[in-house]
């Protein structure tokens, strides 16, 4: 078989699997529980990577079987020596580059990295810019419990919040580092002492649903886990409105390090 | 002959000194170690010191005792207090061919040393690897079965322990034994340095082995503060430890840059080097250059623990976010520290095994410096998720995901050398297949963590543990079993058991993927790393992960038996079984104390299979 013809062979195996595959795959729901609109983008981001890595994946898989089925040594493939042979004749062709392949190679790589690139840049200013928030919550992580506060004062352990509205959720921790993160919400961002961090997410789904410390923080680590409660605006409105409100302490418990940062 | 003179000269001296000095060893390094821990204890003692502090005392007097024990400073206090050295017993610091004992001692043959770092990153792999085995037991069930605080602090050691295999196991162990004899010298140009980097291991490796007697650790290997601040004293172990290790990092680093740049043979110019010492030049630029980062974020944080210090206490003006900035600024290039060499050993065995030359090896040269110059730029990349500044994810994930154009060369270079080959399926090439794969789902899933909107659903869960996983056992462990049975007959002298070899391939292969394969799967269903319980419904999945893992650690059984059995008793081999180019298969094997009779000259590079070979080309003057 002439070096063209391998070429072709080879690459029609890619393409009919590259298709294959991508069909496949196009259309997924990767993130198991969608329930934002954050989880949503990420959602897409996830299928078209896992797109855009099926004929990575193949070129290179097609590339290896291919070889080792067609390119062994004759005689020599499973433990046979080749000491007996006389020099030159076990050796293959002496190829030590091609200048238009690596180029192409290069070129190629380079060009899906950028266009990845722009689409994830796109995401992540969708996901976290700035964006003007409908309902403010205090998260507050501690070895190993959450508290949530809300503008009205009330405290609670249970995370509520209304559905399709923007939700900014202020993170803070004043012992170690813990990471607040809701899986069905696409959220993750972590607390750390002495520099509160934010979020912004917007719930399309009313439910409730798990959500867990995702940095290690220690021996509780395992079990910080706590629950986020999505309903209308009217319901969280009922639920804030029932909820005892310390009056005697307004704000939670101030921490020194709040304004250092 | 300038030799023999100072040896005479010397002799006047030698007798003298050698009365009184016990000859140093390993048993004088013990005893070194023993009395300088002593020393540190009273002196703590004497000061009153804290835990932490008498803890710290304690490993710098006893590590002092032992290298001092051990000889490593003998030459260096000799030349100090302005005596010449004793020709001969610098020759006998080198030792004698075929004498086992020069591997329990100060032993200047860059061979030697080579061998003792392999053997000790095997060892260590071995008991990581054990570790490993306790975390998929407490994991094959939902509930807890042992213990957190033990699942935490064997998780820890487990890290503590693989990084540090996978940063010298092959560097140090088979780029020590090969990094000279390839580029066509007898020794590193630092003898006395070079084993002074394997030395200053063992009493560390044994600080991060005992730390739970000291109350382990739970802050994983990245030690983040504020928990490292408050955990317990074999936290301050595994730091001084891996400080310990930086150091030695360094020091060998230097001694790599040096060798390769000024004692090449004749002819040998850089373009025309083995692409293996390519791949340890770049690494040792980046361990040079990176080291010391994380060392000095080790050693702040060790001060804020012992000293009182606040750099990354946040209550008193310091800043935790910032300790994540140095640790990855280091642990990020390590990447590359960990998997160059592998990547190296990989392109060095593929020509061999395919009979054709290497492809693309003036690009593949480019790509390993490409990598070493961008793994400075991407190390936020460890941190979407941290609370660093907002902007900060855009030029990272720019960069992060450039570096995988570099990467993706050793792949064309890889399957461009295959190519219309004549592949031998021998045990070295079969690592090279399982090496290929193994890499390419660790890049392709690292994408995923590249891409800050997917980064943020998959940061911190098992997808984590099985991507890094696959770069770290791809890049490394399998470069380093690819590299270790390749090396085997060069520097065993004897050949390995190729069936025993295969059986070691497969089991380990398909173990490995059998256990990983399912964690991306789990940390997209939201399963998390790092702990030690998790929902029922994983139940099944991690069942399988665990008995899949156990396959692994029986896997490596059959590698060990076979190497034990095979450098004891198998059949002697030739000087070149595999017909390879390069200089080390041109000479004896195992190769003569001094490497070479007379320095080769070289007149081309190492990959001229499939061309009429002029006399001189592969510089087998010297065989």
């Amino acid at each position: 078989m002439s070096p063209r013809r391998h070429l072709l062979t080879a690459g029609a195996v890619w393409v009919v699997l590259s298709v294959l595959g991508i069909v496949v795959v196009a259309g997924l729901q990767i993130i198991p529980v969608i329930a934002s609109r954050e989880a949503a983008i990420e959602n897409s981001a996830f299928v078209l990577l896992t797109a855009v890595s099926v004929p990575v994946l193949m070129l290179v898989v097609v590339g290896l079987a291919y070889a080792a089925l067609r390119f062994r040594a004759p005689g020599a493939s499973v433990a046979g020596s080749a000491d007996g042979m006389a020099d030159g004749t076990i050796d293959g062709p002496p190829i030590h580059g091609h200048r238009g392949f690596q180029a192409a190679w290069l070129a190629i790589s380079l060009l899906m990295v950028l266009g990845l690139f722009a689409y994830g840049a796109v995401g992540l200013v969708e996901i976290r810019g700035a964006q003007a928030a409908d309902f403010e919550v205090q998260v507050e992580a501690e070895q190993w419990a959450w508290h949530y506060a809300y503008a009205n004062g009330v405290r609670s352990t249970e995370l509520h919040v209304p559905v399709d509205r923007r939700v900014h959720l202020v993170i803070k921790s004043d012992d170690v580092i813990h990471s607040f993160w809701v899986p069905a919400f696409g959220v993750k961002q972590d607390a750390v002492p002495g520099h509160p961090t934010q979020i912004y997410v917007t719930a399309t789904h009313a439910g409730t649903f798990p959500g867990m410390c995702a940095e290690l923080c220690g021996l509780g680590h395992t079990g910080m886990t706590t629950t986020v409660v999505v309903a209308d605006q009217a319901a969280v409105d009922a639920w804030l409105s029932n909820q005892p409100k310390p009056s005697a302490k307004p704000s939670p418990k101030p921490s020194p390090e709040a304004s250092g940062s | 002959m300038i030799a023999t003179r100072v040896l005479a000269a010397a002799r006047t001296f030698a007798p003298r000194s050698r009365s009184f000095v016990p000859r140093p060893g390993l048993p004088r390094a013990i005893l070194g170690a023993i009395i300088g821990f002593a020393l540190g204890i009273g002196l703590a003692a004497e000061l009153k010191a804290e835990p932490g502090q008498l803890l710290a005392l304690a490993y710098l007097f006893g590590l002092a005792g032992f290298l001092l024990g051990v000889g490593a400073f003998r030459f260096w206090l000799t030349w100090a207090v302005g005596r010449e050295i004793d020709v001969a017993e610098e020759h006998a610091a080198h030792g004698r061919a075929g004498e086992w004992q020069r591997y329990f001692r100060f032993t200047t043959d860059h061979k030697v040393i080579g061998v003792q770092y392999l053997v000790t990153a095997f060892v260590l792999f071995f008991t990581a690897g054990t570790a490993a085995m306790f975390m998929r037991f407490e994991l094959a069930q939902p509930g807890i079965a042992t213990n957190k605080e033990l699942y935490n602090t064997i998780m820890s050691t487990h890290g503590a322990m693989m990084i540090t295999v996978a940063l010298v196991s092959i560097i140090g162990g088979l780029g020590n034994y090969l990094v000279p004899i390839m580029i066509g010298a007898r020794d590193m140009a630092f003898p006395k340095a070079n084993a002074l980097s394997y030395w200053m291991l063992p009493l560390a490796i044994l600080l991060v082995a005992i730390n739970p007697l000291l109350g382990g650790f739970d802050s994983g290997w990245t030690a983040y503060p504020p928990l490292s601040q408050q955990a317990n004293l074999g936290q301050q172990a595994y730091l001084m430890a891996f400080v310990t290790v930086g150091v030695s990092s360094i020091l060998s680093a230097i001694n790599f840059l040096v060798t390769v740049f000024r004692m090449r043979a004749p002819g040998m110019s850089l373009m025309r080097m083995p692409i293996f010492v390519w791949a340890l030049t770049v690494t040792a630029a980046l361990a040079l250059i990176a080291t010391s980062v994380v060392a000095a974020a080790f050693t702040m944080l060790l001060f804020d623990r012992i000293l009182g210090t606040a750099f990354f206490r946040a209550s008193r003006g310091g800043d935790v976010i910032l300790f994540q900035h140095l640790f990855w600024f280091y642990s990020h290039p390590a990447v590359y520290i960990m998997a160059l060499p592998g990547l190296g050993a990989i392109l060095e065995v593929v020509p061999v095994f395919a009979r054709k030359p290497l492809f693309a090896y003036p690009l593949a040269v480019l790509s390993f410096i490409s990598i070493g110059v961008m793994s400075f730029m991407v190390w936020a990349h460890h941190m979407f998720v941290s609370g660093m500044a907002e902007f900060f994810h855009i030029p990272i994930m720019l960069t992060t995901e450039l570096i995988s154009v570099p990467t993706g060369i050793v792949f064309l270079s890889a399957l461009g050398t295959i190519w219309l080959g004549r592949i031998q399926f021998k045990v070295p090439m079969l690592w090279v297949f399982g090496f290929i794969w193994a890499f390419l789902i660790g890049g392709i899933t690292g994408v995923f963590l590249a891409d800050v909107p997917t980064d943020i659903a998959l940061s911190d869960t098992a997808f984590v543990v099985a991507h890094f996983h696959y770069t770290i056992v791809g890049g490394t462990i399998f470069g380093l079993f690819a590299g270790t049975y390749y090396w085997f007959p060069k520097i065993t002298g004897r050949m390995y058991n190729e069936r025993l070899g295969r059986l070691h391939f497969w089991w380990f292969t398909l173990a490995f993927n059998a256990t990983f394969i399912p964690m991306f799967w789990l940390g997209i269903e939201g399963m998390r790393r790092r702990v030690a319980d998790y929902p029922a419904e994983f139940g099944t999945v991690n069942l399988f992960i665990s008995i899949a893992a156990f396959n692994i650690a029986l896997s490596v059984g059959v590698f060990a038996f076979n190497m034990i059995r095979s450098w004891k008793t198998g059949p002697l081999a030739e000087s070149n079984p595999w017909q390879a180019q390069t200089l080390e298969w041109q000479i004896a094997s195992p190769p003569p104390i001094q490497n070479f009779d007379e320095i080769p000259t070289v007149t081309a590079t190492p990959y001229q299979y499939g061309s009429p070979r002029p006399a001189a080309a592969d510089g087998s003057s010297a065989s």
